[in-house]
């Protein structure tokens, strides 16, 4: 990325900041945004005339403000990035949600993709590995808490020596984050983990059954590409592949059922 | 026993979960049933008696959850809310019953008698699937009705049960959740017992509500204790569950339901069944969008075609009532009564009736398309498309409609969630060709075009309308009504085989209204403008000989006394502005009438061309004074300008706002003459069909 296109930390967060408001509201306002940011605004101006100037946000003074197609995709990447700092350091490090919260704002956006790929692995790693898995973590946790206790070491060690005992079941899900429902193909099932965003959309798709747990199968897609046809608890329920981004999934198995 | 007289019924529950059929055959009404989500968009009312009761039945808008998100979804749970009913029957359509569940699980946290309608029991039957209903009665602590509603099985074991619910006003029970939901339910429920502002409603569903983050009680409580508490609750569960409090909610009752329905309920391993199999064809990626066209078509070859012996049985008894009336009196002798009789009346309301057929053939296709589920397919497949030019593919079932009617057509945007989308489909949706301009297009294409061109033409016209709506959808959309595209979240319900009695029906409905028009609105507006066209009279003697030269030609000088009638000298008045199209001051006073109602137009017609003795037909006259230009430049007038009053008025109704009805009515009118006169300047420059 050339210097001159990079977008500064204070813009990228201008961009989250739209992408949630519009989430919520639809329309973005930029007496909207400045309550968000805590920031004035005129700070607010200058900086949505840079977005503007980038191709970012569609800005006209006193106008409402949308993301272009750029933007939406800039925001969103912001965000993934986010919320895998977010969980790296919730569920691994065992960070207070209010300061991981706070570091995630700022790592964001300095943090490089291929070391950021390499953390939503790990989270993946950690809690796949037989050897390492969720107790594995609260350990950790009390060992931060300064109660290293060598007792429970030895433990540890019988315990992976004396039997390599798998997960079959979760080991061939793929886990969290990666995968959405717009990815899978036709034929295919997955899980769903976690439906994102906010607002209206969320709602409506969580009402219509779309909530942790339930099994989901791409039944056919529509002859110009989109919408999907999926099925779920028995019905039929089409999203365009725009929603059905916001749906992370984990995928089940392989062919038709 | 307290003795009760008269309760009052809402039949709640998921879209087409068949409440409409449930309601009809409860109250002996005949309201519009159809195969897709939103058929039914205002709350309607119907009454009935059973075993001494009195019981008004209100059938509401279908509704997937109280959260109220769409329009329709608004009305059911206001009236729920604030006009509290006796009784809630929820309509549960039994071969879905998870997703339908849902919504009967929120009617017990609300705790309301509570009734549910297990309606649709053959379709889950015919899968195979076994349902305990009286094991889930017993866990949920409400009575459950199976009913089969187009076989109108189980109506009365509803009525008996509806009228003993009313008596006892008893809830069933009120689902519990996992342990930190019900704990920060306890918290928050506290502090609303504590100030509950002469709320009716139980504290615990408030509760509920408060930590969904529910927009109107949010708003009510704003600021209050109460309110902090539902923020904090629903923050620690946030980070305690990694989930939105409102996520977990919703995942907790459907956890309930398949909790519920899991001791209960055997359910076959799903196969592949038709609907899945015709889905796979009409759908497919090749063929869908192909197979959605020629279905269009054959709508409309079979309109025109199917109906055109009819339509000659019907025009000819006209003819030879006409006939008959005028022998009544005197042959030669001249009486403004005959002239009222026969040219007015009959002439006008007679050339509208003679296109009955293909308006029965029209509604009738239309008809099979609403009832076999294939309307949501077509929004389905068209949804990429319609995204472009910026609507949503919910956007062509109000479309297609609007092919019957414009006026139902704009109704049914009550579907689109989204204002800008839903202002958008009204104001395009004129554009779709209606029924009632068929007849002008009947008569005009087969006065001037050769039978092999004839469908062609017609599927044209058609195409123009299409072709031109996705335009001033896109300037719309690039204008007035900029903004994020609304998502599409849209059920494709099971295909099913349309029964004879509800297409019958409904085609019935779509033809008497059209012959109550044609008696009252159309014979009203063919009395006053026969009176325009006859009044003044001038000497008696030469009317009708003067009459018969006009008719022969183009005459300019307005000697004889049709061109002299106030009609004749309003549409002489407008002859200039009319001219740059082709159009005489005739077809001018013909288009004025069109405003009323389209078909007025062919009315007109009838009237200014009716020769009382001679029995010329009214498309031979029309051949000889105009040419095929002029009579596809009536055509496309027609399709694009000015809608019909009902029009208007409903778009003014459902936008809300006099003045996008009036944006409607100028756009399209300005818009229909600046293309109409371009078509006939460049056709007379070029020669084509003069």
């Amino acid at each position: 990325m050339s210097e001159s296109l990079a977008l500064s930390a204070s813009l990228e967060d201008y961009l989250e900041a739209i992408f949630h408001i519009a989430a919520d509201k639809k329309v973005a306002r930029s007496k909207d945004i400045s309550n968000r940011l805590g920031v004035n605004n005129s700070s607010v101006t200058g900086a949505l005339r840079a977005l503007a100037e980038r191709g970012l946000v569609n800005y006209a003074p006193y106008d409402l403000i949308t993301l272009t197609d750029e933007g939406k995709a800039v925001a969103e990447d912001v965000i993934r990035r986010h919320e895998a700092l977010r969980d790296f350091f919730v569920r691994v490090l065992s960070i207070d949600a209010q300061t991981a919260e706070e570091g995630a704002c700022k790592m964001e956006h300095v943090i490089p993709q291929s070391i950021l790929e390499r953390f939503i692995e790990f989270v993946d790693f950690v809690e796949l590995c037989p050897r390492a898995g969720t107790d594995w973590i609260q350990k950790f946790e009390s060992f931060c808490k300064g109660v290293p206790d060598r007792q429970l070491c030895s433990e540890c060690i019988t315990l992976v020596e004396g039997k390599p005992e798998s997960k079959p079941d979760e080991g061939r899900e793929r886990q969290a984050g990666t995968i959405t429902l717009g990815d899978l193909k036709i034929g295919q099932r997955a899980r769903l983990v976690k439906v994102r965003g906010q607002g209206e959309v969320h709602k409506r798709l969580i009402d219509m059954g779309m909530v942790p747990g339930v099994v989901i199968a791409v039944e056919r897609i529509a002859p110009l590409g989109d919408p999907i046809d999926f099925k779920l608890r028995g019905y039929h329920l089409s999203l365009r592949k725009e929603e059905a981004k916001l749906v992370t999934v984990a995928v089940l198995e392989e062919g038709r059922v | 026993m307290e003795a009760i007289r008269k309760i009052t019924v809402a039949l709640a529950g998921n879209p087409n979960s068949g409440k409409t059929t449930i309601f009809n055959n409860l109250t002996g009404s005949r309201q519009h049933v159809g195969n897709y989500a939103g058929v039914t968009i205002e709350k309607k009312e119907g009454e009935c008696s059973h075993r001494g009761v009195d019981i008004r039945i209100v059938d509401l808008p279908g509704s997937y959850s109280l959260t109220a998100y769409s329009p329709e979804e608004v009305v059911a749970r206001r009236f729920i809310l604030e006009d509290r009913p006796d009784v809630v029957v929820c309509v549960i359509d039994a071969s879905n019953l998870e997703r339908n569940l849902y919504l009967a699980v929120q009617f017990m946290e609300l705790e309301v008698p509570l009734v549910l309608n297990f309606n649709m029991m053959d379709i889950s039957e015919a899968r195979g699937d076994r349902l305990d209903v009286a094991r889930l009665s017993e866990t949920l602590g409400v009575p459950i009705v199976p009913t089969v509603g187009h076989r109108r099985q189980g109506m009365s074991a509803l009525l008996d049960c509806v009228v003993e619910a009313g008596r006892k006003k008893k809830a069933g029970i009120v689902p519990t959740y996992s342990p930190d939901l019900e704990q920060a339910l306890r918290l928050i429920q506290s502090r609303v017992n504590g100030n509950l502002k002469g709320q009716s409603l139980p504290s615990r569903w408030l509760a509920i509500k408060l930590l969904e983050k529910d927009p109107e009680f949010a708003r009510q409580w704003n600021g209050s204790a109460v309110m902090e508490e539902a923020k904090l609750q629903s923050a620690r569960l946030e980070d305690k569950l990694e989930e939105s409090a409102e996520t977990l909610l919703a995942q907790e009752r459907y956890d309930f339901i398949s909790r519920t329905c899991e001791a209960a309920v055997h359910r076959e391993s799903p196969k592949e069944t038709l609907s899945d199999k015709a889905d796979a064809l009409l759908t497919h990626r090749v063929y869908g969008i192909p197979i959605f066209l020629a279905a269009m078509f054959t709508v409309f070859w079979a309109t025109f075609n199917l109906s055109s012996l009819p339509c000659e049985w019907i025009e000819s008894g006209i003819g030879r009532l006409a006939a008959t009336v005028s022998s009544f009196w005197p042959a030669g002798a001249d009486s403004p009564l005959r002239s009222l009789l026969v040219d007015g009346i009959i002439g006008g309301v007679g050339s509208v009736i003679v296109f009955l057929p293909n308006v029965i053939v029209l509604f009738l296709a239309i008809g099979l398309l609403e009832d076999s589920g294939y309307m949501p397919r077509a929004a389905f497949i068209m949804d990429r498309l319609m995204h472009r030019i910026g609507l949503h593919g919910k956007s062509s079932i109000p479309l297609l409609l609007g092919f019957g009617c414009s006026v139902p057509a704009i109704m049914a945007t009550r579907t689109l969630e989204n204002r800008r989308d839903r202002l958008t489909t009204m104001l395009i949706a004129p554009l779709m060709s209606c029924g009632a301009r068929l007849p002008i297009y009947a008569l005009i294409i087969p006065a001037f075009f050769a039978v092999q061109w004839q469908a062609p033409l017609l599927w044209s016209i058609y195409l123009i309308g299409i072709v031109l709506a996705i335009l001033s959808a896109k300037l719309l959309k690039s204008t007035l009504f900029k903004g994020a595209a609304a998502p599409f979240v849209m059920e494709l319900p099971p295909y099913r085989i349309p029964r004879l009695r509800d297409t019958i029906l409904h085609v019935w409905e779509r033809c008497a209204m059209y012959l109550r028009k044609a008696g009252t609105v159309i014979l009203t507006i063919s009395i006053l403008l026969w009176a325009l066209t006859t009044f003044p009279q001038q000497e008696s003697r030469a009317l009708a000989q003067a009459e018969l030269t006009e008719a022969a030609g183009l005459v300019e000088e307005p000697a004889d006394s049709l061109s002299n009638s106030y009609a004749g000298r309003i549409g002489r008045f407008l002859e200039p502005v009319l001219r740059p199209m082709g159009f005489d001051w005739k077809i001018g006073t013909a288009l004025l009438g069109a405003v009323a109602a389209k078909e007025v137009f062919v009315a007109q017609m009838g009237i200014v061309y009716a020769a009382g003795e001679d029995e010329a037909p009214l498309r031979q006259r029309l051949q000889q004074n105009y040419s095929p230009l002029v009579g596809f430049c009536i055509m496309l007038f027609c399709l694009i300008s000015a809608p019909c009053m009902a029009t208007v008025a409903v778009t003014w109704r459902e936008s809300g706002s006099f003045y996008w009805a009036l944006l409607q009515f100028a756009g399209l009118t300005v818009l229909a003459y600046i293309l109409t006169t371009a078509v006939y300047q460049v056709g007379v420059r070029a020669g084509i069909g003069i």
